[in-house]
């Protein structure tokens, strides 16, 4: 009985470190010295520790500059996506209307769309748009790779909160909308940050897109330009670790932040809609 | 809402109606059609993105793929309707069929792989003292907060022929034929490493939500196989299997959506080298299309990868159709 148990926990830990090690070898070989990286020797731990990778990758001409392009581009299709898809999770959610099957297997079936198959389509709809190698090209393709998932787990949110406190609160002197203010939204809260943390990082890692309809340098999103990163440097690991780390920083303070959220966010708006 | 609809019901049966209704009646008619028009306007921002932004390239994709369609047609904005030439052309091609079998191949080991190291662990993660399970989950969550690109990085370093930690390691254990070993000196080997970098990023999604799946199922059930002295592998056979299923296969139907489509690490890793050895459809649809701008082609390839990823979950997603229709 208690060997079973300490046996499991033994495999468990085995199996944590596993997962842990790509990230500790990303921050550790970002922390080495340049000269100890490109040695025979065995360097599971740094024992001299420097900051010039990251101040490196920092510096590089192309950096900054990506990281803002990504951010750009991701907060605003993201913004707008959970705007729009949250006015159509409310319709969805808590009206009856006429037709209102039909818009929900709508958000259904959009949000199975396989969009890296559209990839000629939306590269000839943004050449007769004139945006080939421009931005707003990319925040509008996120945009709508992000919505019909923003509208289909908000419903599922929207769901979750009962009409009752709505209708109490109309009941008690409030309007729809001062109901809908005071009542829904902040309850809605957890949801909407759930859905547009999954939104950011859909769009915060898209590369295909990127890659494809951006050619000026100066366009370039993060993933694009870590991808050339070799490259454009030669093979310097320690600054490309550095540079993989400050990429990765913001995505997983969000993750620790809503991580439980997410998976039943996630699997809610896939099984039980 | 439903109050709003009965009170102006009402309206017209009451008796006093009139009288109060006089100040007021106007605005409250106006809200009457409001109300009606609300959720149509409600919905017209995101009907309208999606019919245009998802809709019309969906049929796009398929009226281009019929089109003979470079960069000459492209630039004289010449329209050469060509009818089946492109999918002759590509199912012709013993290239294409090798690139199709090897993207089907590699869909079904990761998704088998994932799913099942999913599974493994979200069961391991019921068994273990909360100390341990809160440092497994962190490492998880460390694995699944990696950006795509940055995870095939820190990949490519672990696996460097010179410097990587992997053969320094292997060398280490005794294994000295793996000193300067080439990971990427054949596609088989390039997708290997490529498959386990999206199992590795998988797994946690697929362990988080089993694991959530298997903590809502009933504690008495397990009770009853304890008392009717059921071993382990029982108990998971007829109690944890059954309850935990539509689960597996929805998590299985979202791996086979998200791995069957995966561009960016095997673009990043070796550009679907060496020779071509670890192209996939979407690899090579970019190939086709962005970098030759034979357009017309690569939209057929598009065609045909749709068509195949519907197949390998078409029963899948008819259960989900018909099991959404019923809960609408």
């Amino acid at each position: 009985m208690t060997a079973k148990k300490i046996t499991t926990n033994v495999v468990a830990v085995v199996v944590a470190l596993l997962f842990a090690f790509p990230t500790y070898w990303m921050v550790a070989t970002a922390l080495k010295p340049r000269k100890d990286l490109l040695t025979g020797d065995y360097d599971l731990v740094p024992f001299s520790v420097t900051g010039s990778n990251f101040a490196t990758a920092w510096s590089k001409p192309g950096f900054l500059n990506s990281l803002g392009n990504s951010l750009m581009v991701s907060l605003g299709a993201v913004l707008a996506a959970v705007v729009v898809g949250l006015l159509a999770a409310l319709a969805m959610s808590r009206m009856r209307f006429r037709g209102r099957k039909g818009f929900v297997m709508l958000m259904l079936v959009a949000q199975m769309a396989p969009f890296e198959a559209l990839l000629i389509p939306m590269f000839l709809m943004m050449r007769d748009l004139d945006l080939l190698d421009r931005l707003p090209a990319l925040a509008l393709i996120y945009f709508a790779v992000t919505l019909p998932f923003c509208a289909w787990t908000l419903r599922g949110f929207v769901n979750g909160i009962p009409l009752e406190l709505e209708e109490a609160a109309m009941v008690d002197g409030c309007g729809r909308w001062g109901a809908f203010r005071r009542v829904t939204l902040p309850l809605l809260g957890p949801g909407l940050v759930a859905t547009s943390v999954f939104a950011f990082v859909t769009a915060w890692n898209e590369f295909l897109f990127a890659l494809s309809l951006i050619n000026d340098q100066k366009k370039e999103t993060l993933p694009v330009w870590l991808s050339g990163f070799q490259t454009n440097f030669g093979t310097d690991w320690g600054g490309a670790m550095a540079a993989s780390a400050l990429f990765t920083l913001p995505v997983l303070v969000f993750f620790l932040i809503v991580q439980r959220k997410m998976v039943t966010g996630v699997t809610a708006g896939a099984v039980k809609g | 809402m439903t109050a709003v609809h009965t009170t102006d019901a009402a309206v017209p049966t009451n008796s006093s109606a009139p009288r109060r209704a006089a100040p007021d009646g106007a605005p409250r008619r106006r809200g009457g059609a409001f109300d009606q028009a609300l959720p149509y306007l409600l919905l017209a921002p995101a009907v309208v993105a999606i019919l245009w932004l998802i809709g019309w390239p969906v049929l796009s994709v398929v009226i281009t793929s019929f089109r003979k369609l470079n960069l000459r047609e492209l630039t004289r904005g010449e329209v050469v309707w060509t009818g089946l030439d492109n999918y002759t052309k590509i199912l012709g091609d013993p290239e294409f069929w090798a690139i199709a079998i090897r993207t089907v191949v590699f869909t079904a080991i990761v998704v088998a792989a994932s799913v099942v190291a999913g599974l493994l662990i979200a069961l391991l993660m019921r068994q273990i003292s909360p100390f341990v399970r809160i440092l497994l989950q962190v490492a998880m969550l460390l694995a699944w907060a990696m950006p795509l690109l940055a995870a095939t990085t820190v990949y490519q370093w672990i696996f460097d022929q010179q410097y990587g930690i992997l053969n320094k390691t292997l060398v280490k254990l005794g294994f000295d034929s793996f000193a300067g070993f080439s990971w990427f000196s054949t596609g088989t080997s390039t997708l290997a490493v490529i498959g386990l970098l999206i199992v590795w990023q998988a797994i946690p999604f697929l362990a988080f939500s089993l694991y959530a799946g298997a903590i809502g199922i009933p504690k008495d059930q397990y009770e009853a196989a304890g008392i009717d002295g059921a071993s382990a592998w029982q108990t998971f056979r007829s109690v944890t299997w059954p309850e935990l299923r539509p689960l597996l296969l929805m998590v299985t139907f979202l791996s086979m959506l998200w791995d069957f489509k995966v561009f960016a690490q095997i673009w990043a890793m070796k550009k679907g080298g060496p020779d071509g050895g670890s192209t996939t459809l979407p690899v090579y649809q970019y190939l086709e299309g962005i970098s030759k701008s034979h357009f017309g082609v690569a939209a057929a390839v598009s065609v045909v990868m749709v068509a195949l990823l519907a197949l390998l979950t078409f029963q899948y997603l008819r259960r989900l159709v018909r099991s959404q229709e019923g809960a609408l």
